[in-house]
């Protein structure tokens, strides 16, 4: 029987696995009846996966969590049970001296840039629960900056930063593919490193599924996984970018600027690229949700008594990623789970006060 | 109460400021053109935030934390635990509404009520002008059609309308539809003079008659006001 599911996604380039599939016919294969919802914003996406709007949305993994305990509204039973992307986003940052210490390396280069600013820089991120905070924050920290005391960052949709910096509505930001290019080529900002840099190989975007509708339709949903780990492997050959752009440039859908899309596609020309497929893109991996998780305690937003090994394996459902991998054919082996490499212990140690110390 | 407006449809933000005002412990404050969110929430210092969903930068609300009395506290979403019904109803319309520091939400749900329902009317009235639109523009498309037929069939004009007629009622289809065709017939017979251009108009009607694997629909979307919750209904 053909089921319908409802997936939201924005406007950006990773969402290519579900336009993807749906283009190529994927879901019809597999009797699912799509109806793709096109989001202006991240919090849109959690609220229609709240109240039923929605059965499933390309979302952020550190938003999935905190909608999951709570952290902003009611708690919201979700899953993941796949990742979608990894990677693909860049820090970058404003003004002229920035392009005077290109030879340097990136945090050399931000610490000189934040002596030369004459008040708090302001960086924006695209959602306070975001891949893209956590990484900029994480790093910051590496260098020996306080994301809370030495710059304040706020949140600007992805579509504006550039606007925004040209204006100094903001002093730098951490965005997704195509705005660290949009901003070089406008001349208002310079690429300063990408998130893989950061974390080779980081989960960027996962499916979330509103957790009754999985239970539900526990075969539609085996189906469903199927249907985008094909579309993954499609989105990761070089040779079928140009038609996945041309599927991404689609007016009736998500309209994104061709060149744009095209440079962060594998084979592109962005030095921060997008991977779908392959280095276990699709595995909602445990350690991915507890490194979310402990980054997002380390500074101070998780309430007390949150236990993270018992969160992460409520909402992360390798079990029915594997289910519907072994269907592809797809080959997991039986270590992975205890072998997902994440930024080392020792880099997580909490460098400032206002991160309380972390217990896990 | 102060209630910070974030609705860029200045038609609906007075009229809902009108219906809010009548209440005089409301306080009804706007974000000046331009101004970010954040920013609009640190100078106006609103106790209750009201956004329409198709902005995207709603997503600025999100972990803000105004800091008062040493204990910084994020803004949050607007729960009614108890009525998921009236939630869903609020985010159908396309509204959205957050507390800042602690409103007691009793106090803030008659006001969401409001503004839902402010929303719902406007979105009402958009769908029926989109409905009038699409009705002129078929008029003008069977108007086309008809004149089509009496040059090259030399009918008149009855005979024009019965032909479109007696073409949709045996297939089963609207006689818009049957005159989209004759229209777009006679616009590839005309494009073929020049033979490179034809090819591209088959092609163009192809991509549209694919696009049948399912369905797509506009969220609440700034590309198009218009375009909001067109698939939700």
């Amino acid at each position: 029987m053909t089921v319908r599911v409802r997936i939201g996604m924005l406007r950006l380039t990773d969402s290519a696995p579900v336009v993807v599939a749906r283009a190529h016919g994927l879901f019809r294969s597999l009797d699912l009846h799509p109806v793709l919802s096109i989001e202006p914003s991240w919090a849109n996406l959690a609220d229609k996966l709240a109240y039923g709007l929605l059965d499933a949305a390309v979302m952020l993994p550190p938003l999935v969590l905190a909608s999951a305990i709570g952290l902003r509204g009611p708690a919201v039973r979700l899953i993941v049970p796949m990742g979608l992307s990894q990677g693909g986003n860049t820090i970058v940052l404003g003004g002229e001296a920035i392009k005077e210490s290109a030879s340097l390396p990136p945090g050399a280069r931000l610490v000189a840039w934040l002596a030369g600013q004459n008040r708090r820089p302001r960086i924006a991120v695209v959602h306070q629960y975001s891949t893209h905070n956590l990484l900029l924050r994480y790093w910051l920290a590496l260098t020996g900056v306080d994301p809370d005391r030495d710059i304040e960052t706020v949140v600007v949709p992805p579509e504006q930063v550039v606007a925004a910096l040209a204006n100094g509505q903001i002093a730098g930001f951490c965005a997704g593919a195509p705005w660290g290019m949009a901003a070089e080529l406008a001349g208002v900002g310079n690429v300063l490193l990408g998130t893989s840099d950061i974390w080779p190989f980081h989960p960027e975007k996962c499916l979330a599924v509103r957790d009754d509708w999985a239970v539900a339709n526990p075969d539609a949903l085996t189906r469903l996984l199927r249907a985008l780990m094909r579309a993954q492997a499609i989105c990761d050959q070089p040779e079928a970018a140009d038609g996945i752009v041309a599927t991404l440039a689609d007016e009736t859908g998500l309209a994104l600027p061709r060149e744009a899309a095209r440079a962060a596609l594998p084979g592109g020309s962005s030095h921060e690229q997008i991977h779908f497929h392959g280095a276990g893109a699709a595995f909602p991996a445990l350690p991915h949700a507890m490194w979310f998780l402990r980054q997002m305690r380390r500074w101070g937003w998780l309430a007390e008594g949150t236990i993270i090994a018992t969160t992460a394996r409520t909402v992360y459902r390798p079990d029915l990623f594997s289910l519907a991998a072994r269907m592809e054919d797809l080959f997991v082996p039986p270590g992975i789970a205890r072998n997902i490499p994440v930024p080392t212990a020792a880099w997580e140690e909490p460098t400032f006060a206002s991160g309380p110390s972390e217990s896990q | 109460m102060r209630i910070l407006l974030a609705d860029d449809d200045a038609a609906r933000a007075g009229a809902l400021t009108k219906v809010l005002s009548a209440d005089p412990s409301l306080t009804i404050l706007r974000p000046g053109p331009g101004e970010l969110l954040a920013d609009a929430v640190a100078a106006l210092a609103p106790d209750v935030v009201l956004v329409d969903m198709a902005r995207p930068d709603r997503d600025a609300l999100e972990g803000i934390r105004i800091v008062a009395s040493n204990q910084p506290r994020p803004i949050v979403l607007f729960v009614d635990q108890d009525d998921a019904v009236f939630m869903e109803e609020a985010i159908r319309a396309g509204v959205s509404s957050y507390n800042v520091l602690g409103v007691p939400p009793p106090d803030v749900k008659p006001i969401l009520r409001a503004a839902a329902a402010m929303f719902r009317h406007h979105q009402i009235a958009r769908a029926e002008l989109r409905d009038a639109e699409r009705r002129l523009h078929e008029r003008e498309i069977v108007d086309r059609a008809k004149a089509i037929l009496i040059k090259e069939r030399r009918m008149g004009e009855p005979d024009a309308y019965r032909w479109l007629r007696t073409r949709a009622m045996s297939s089963g289809r609207r006689i818009p539809d049957i005159a989209r065709e004759v229209v777009a017939r006679e616009n590839v017979q005309v494009l073929s003079v020049n033979p490179a251009s034809a090819p591209a108009t088959t092609q163009g009607s192809n991509t549209q008659g694919s696009n049948t694997q399912g369905s797509y629909t506009q969220g609440s979307n700034t590309m198009g006001a218009e375009a909001q919750n067109r698939g939700a209904q």
